[in-house]
C-alpha cells in the first residue's frame, strides 16, 4: 500500500543527525545525512557572473578570470570536505578544461574554484560551472 | 529506542515539496572522500570508504565499507592545483570501477603532448554515486 508522510523535519531518534536508509539492493544501509549533497551551484561565469540555480549558496564572487568563490548559507563541519566540480564548455578551446582549486585552501565558510584549460595555463570564464559540495554540516 | 518508518512518499507538512523516498536512496551520495595522496596517503575525511591503498605515484585505490551494486557508479573528482605551475594543473585520469572498490590515477597534462603525468596531489576529493549492494 502507497504510503504519504507530510513533515517538516526528520530527525534521528539514537542520534539527532544520523538516520538510516535501506539501499537500492535491499541488504545495506547508508546514512541519509553523510550521503546529502550541503551545497550546489550552477551558474554563469562570464562577464558579470550569475547563479543560475543553487542550494546553501549565500554568495558567488568573480575574483578573476576563470577563478570564482561560492560562500555557503550554513556551514560545513570541516575544511577538508569534498568538493566536486565540471564546466561546459563554451568553445572547443574549452571542451578540454577541468575545475580544481588553485591552491587556495578550502574553508568551513566556503571554496575558491579555478577553471584550467588542458595546457595548464590559459584563463577562460566559462557558462555553465557546476559546484556539488558534499561532507558534514557544522 | 530505534524505530523505523517504511514510507513511500516524503512531504513538508503542508503537504508540500513532494520527493518519493526512492529518489531520497538513490539521489543520495554513497560514499565521499577528499584525501592527502602525498607521501602515505590517507583520508582527512570520508563515508562509506574503508581504506585507501597507494598502488604507486598518482595511483590511489579507495575501498567501500558498503559495496556498490555494480560497477557502473557514477563518480565526480576534484583535485588541488595551481594554474601557474605545470606540474600543479592536475586532473583525474582512468580507473578502474569495481562494486568493492574504484582504481583512480591522478596527474598533470602535458602541455606539448596532452599525455597525462602521474603525480601525488595532496588534495583530492572524489563523491560516488550509484546504487549499493
Amino acid at each position: 500500500m502507497a504510503s504519504l508522510l507530510k513533515v517538516d523535519a526528520l530527525t534521528g531518534v539514537t542520534t539527532a543527525g544520523s538516520i538510516s536508509v535501506t539501499g537500492e539492493g535491499n541488504s545495506t544501509t547508508t546514512n541519509l545525512q553523510q550521503g546529502l549533497a550541503k551545497a550546489f551551484i550552477s551558474f554563469d561565469g562570464t562577464g558579470t557572473v550569475s547563479i543560475d540555480t543553487s542550494f546553501n549558496i549565500s554568495t558567488l564572487t568573480d575574483n578573476a578570470a576563470a577563478d570564482y568563490s561560492i560562500a555557503y548559507t550554513n556551514n560545513v563541519s570541516t575544511s577538508n570536505h569534498p568538493v566536486t566540480g565540471s564546466n561546459i564548455g563554451s568553445s572547443e578551446t574549452n571542451y578540454l578544461g577541468y575545475i580544481c582549486s588553485d591552491g587556495v585552501a578550502q574553508a568551513t565558510t566556503g571554496v575558491t574554484v579555478h577553471f584550467v584549460f588542458y595546457n595548464g595555463s590559459d584563463n577562460n570564464d566559462q557558462d555553465p560551472v557546476h559546484l556539488v559540495t558534499n561532507g558534514g554540516l557544522a | 529506542m530505534a524505530s523505523e518508518l517504511r514510507v513511500n512518499t516524503l512531504k513538508d507538512a503542508a503537504g508540500n515539496n513532494s520527493i518519493a523516498t526512492s529518489f531520497v536512496a538513490g539521489g543520495s551520495a554513497k560514499a565521499w572522500i577528499n584525501f592527502n595522496g602525498q607521501s602515505t596517503p590517507a583520508a582527512r575525511d570520508s563515508f562509506n570508504i574503508a581504506s585507501l591503498t597507494d598502488n604507486g605515484t598518482g595511483d590511489y585505490t579507495p575501498a567501500f565499507t558498503s559495496s556498490m551494486g555494480n560497477g557502473n557508479y557514477a563518480l565526480g573528482t576534484f583535485t588541488a592545483g595551481n594554474n601557474t605551475v605545470a606540474t600543479n594543473s592536475r586532473s583525474f585520469g582512468s580507473g578502474t570501477k569495481a562494486t568493492g572498490n574504484h582504481r583512480i590515477q591522478i596527474g598533470y597534462v602535458s602541455s606539448t603532448t596532452g599525455g597525462l603525468t602521474l603525480y601525488d596531489s595532496e588534495a583530492n576529493d572524489i563523491v560516488y554515486q550509484g546504487d549499493l549492494a
